[in-house]
């Protein structure tokens, strides 16, 4: 009597623990690992493609250019207080081209890489040594041509000279309508010209503390 | 008594003559069914990575591949183009394991000094791209106006799936179905889209800018090669380097690893040959006295045939058993002298191995016996009793 019950048993056992393995196993579409964060996708290192026609543009008379890379790592809370946001990883070092006039210092070139609506939209940020904004311009889009007519448009660009980083702190400032299908890209660019604005002073102030980590030309 | 146990008394009778052979044989044994599993494994291993590579064929227009290369990155339109029934004939081949239609055009973006190329693929293109990931997103098209970018462009145009891109040279819109994971290759900074979108936006219908192709056996290229050429208005480029070393580095490898197996087994045979003949020379008397007390030829023979059989074939389980226990020792001693050697060597021992090795052990056992066995049986008794 005990030994078909102990078989019986045995078999029980053995389909719960197959049953149980089954239930566990992970199906071939299941992903096995997903991890608790996500990924950061840093902004690709963005080139300024056309020095001497923007210098030309914003600085006329300008002699040379040198770029800096500020590090910004040690004002890791000031930044996040004044862009109300996590900073970016590739913000913490931020390229600035400093433009001079024999060894008169004109100003500065800011380049980034913002999110357009329909592929990535590179802005060059011209400022005076106050942090004034001097000149804006696309160096490089693929919206669609109304949308990139709107972008591109003098009056759009040029309601961002004379704004500067504290012009953003309380309110956005006002800038020209653009038409709804041009607004998500047209935000994206302001938001990036704000946060050039807010880094490049938090620089500023943090400039004191020490020589930028690299210097070229 | 039976023969059995005859033979194993016979044997017993010098222990240490016979454990001698029996290590001789099985280790020579051994060796030859580790090396031929690891020849086997390597060849195997090694069609795998050649498998990975992916394309070991394209068909292309006829012309210079280097002017048509020219043309396409200068975002021309090729003036030689493959129409679509040359991807017919070519999968009609029966050397061709899969076709990839592509047709490549480029967009080109004078501000930066670069072109976005985009390339038009059908369903068969994964089959030759073995090193596509999807990082994020699909892994084909949702739709024909779905692209799937490669891995730098993603991060160039700040794209992830569900992103809007538009293509300014074709004045279209698309969604972002995928992105791939870096590779290394040219697709980390291509756009894909599906073949018959493509063929429409760029004014290409119908008509392939290449064809890429896998072979079923990569040893059938220069035969699929020449049946493709045949195909009018197409020229065939081969990978042939990259076979040539492929096909050298198996040649080398089956060389050196035969030449070793060679020499062990060929010890292995002698020390059994030796060792036989020895022990058949020392029971001549006996033997001669077998013959005389009524046995006959054959029955000797037969004797002595079942005293080597049994020495060699237990030789050959044991050769076979270390070889099923020992192989991964000898394949990290063996691997430091191999060419390339891929990570996973060894392959299980095969049944025909396994049969190959005991018929091995076996027949040298049986060749072994039968000089002795001639020899003590052509010596008279009477001789051989006063020898003795």
């Amino acid at each position: 009597m005990r030994l078909p019950l102990l078989q019986g048993g045995l078999v029980v056992v053995g389909l719960l623990g197959g049953a149980c393995w089954l239930a566990k196993r992970p199906s071939a579409g299941e992903v096995v690992f997903e991890p608790r964060s996500q990924i950061l996708e840093p902004a690709p290192l963005c080139p300024w493609r056309q020095p001497e026609a923007d210098l030309h543009r914003f600085f006329p008379g300008a002699t040379r250019w040198q770029s800096e890379i500020r590090v910004l790592s040690g004002q890791l809370l000031e930044l996040r207080r004044r862009l109300g946001r996590d900073p970016q990883p590739e913000e913490l070092a931020l390229q600035v081209h400093r433009v001079f006039r024999n060894s008169e210092e004109l100003g500065a070139v800011l380049v980034r890489c913002v999110h357009g609506e329909y592929g990535a939209i590179e802005i060059v940020l011209a400022i005076d040594p106050q942090g004034t904004v001097v000149g804006l311009e696309l160096q490089r889009q693929r919206e669609p041509a109304a949308i990139a007519a709107a972008l591109t448009s003098p009056d759009w660009l040029g309601a961002f000279r004379g704004l500067r980083a504290t012009d953003f702190t309380a309110a956005a400032p006002s800038l020209p309508a653009v038409p709804a299908q041009a607004r998500s890209s047209a935000d994206a660019i302001a938001d990036g010209v704000r946060s050039l604005l807010i880094l490049h002073q938090t620089a500023q102030a943090g400039a004191t503390d020490g020589a930028p980590i690299h210097q070229q030309r | 008594m039976n023969l059995v146990v005859f033979a194993c008394r016979n044997l017993a009778r010098r222990p240490w003559r016979t454990a001698l052979a029996f290590v001789g044989l099985a280790a020579a044994i051994g060796t030859l069914a580790v090396l031929s599993a690891l020849t086997a494994g390597y060849e195997r291993e090694l069609r795998k990575e050649l498998d990975r590579s992916g394309v070991q064929l394209m068909l292309v227009p006829l012309g210079c591949p280097y002017d048509a290369a020219a043309r396409v990155l200068k975002g021309r339109v090729l003036d030689a183009s493959l129409p679509a029934e040359a991807l017919a004939q070519v999968r009609r081949d029966p050397a061709v394991a899969a076709a990839a239609p592509l047709l490549l055009c480029a967009q080109v973006r004078t501000n930066e000094d670069r072109a976005d190329l985009w390339v038009g693929i059908d369903e068969s293109a994964p089959a030759l791209k073995p090193w596509w990931r999807v990082q994020r997103g699909k892994a084909w098209f949702s739709s024909t106006n779905g692209v799937i970018l490669g891995s730098e462009v993603a991060t160039l145009e700040m794209r992830a799936p569900g992103d809007r891109l538009y293509c300014p040279g074709a004045d279209a819109t698309f969604t972002v179905d995928g992105v791939l994971d870096r590779s290394g290759t040219s697709d980390d900074s291509l756009f894909f889209v599906p073949l018959g979108r493509a063929q429409q936006l760029f004014g290409q219908p119908g008509r392939l800018t290449a064809i890429a192709i896998r072979l079923r056996d990569p040893a059938l290229l220069a035969e699929a090669a020449r049946r493709l050429q045949a195909i009018p208005g197409a020229q065939v480029v081969t990978t042939t380097e990259v076979m040539g070393v492929f096909q050298n580095l198996i040649g080398t490898v089956r060389a050196l690893l035969s030449a070793v197996a060679i020499v062990a087994v060929t010890v292995g045979c002698l020390t059994v040959l030796n060792t036989l003949l020895a022990a058949v020379l020392e029971r001549a008397a006996e033997l001669a006295l077998l013959r005389a007390l009524g046995a006959s030829r054959s029955q000797v023979v037969l004797a002595l045939a079942v005293e080597a059989l049994l020495l060699t074939s237990a030789a050959a389980l044991a050769g076979l058993l270390g070889a099923a226990f020992g192989g991964a020792w000898i394949q990290d001693a063996v691997r430091q002298w191999i060419p390339l050697a891929p990570e996973r060597l060894a392959t299980p021992l095969s049944l025909p191995l396994i049969g190959q090795s005991i018929l091995l052990g076996v027949g040298t056992g049986l060749v072994a016996v039968l000089y002795p066995a001639v020899c003590a049986l052509r010596m008279a008794p009477a001789e051989a009793t006063r020898t003795a």
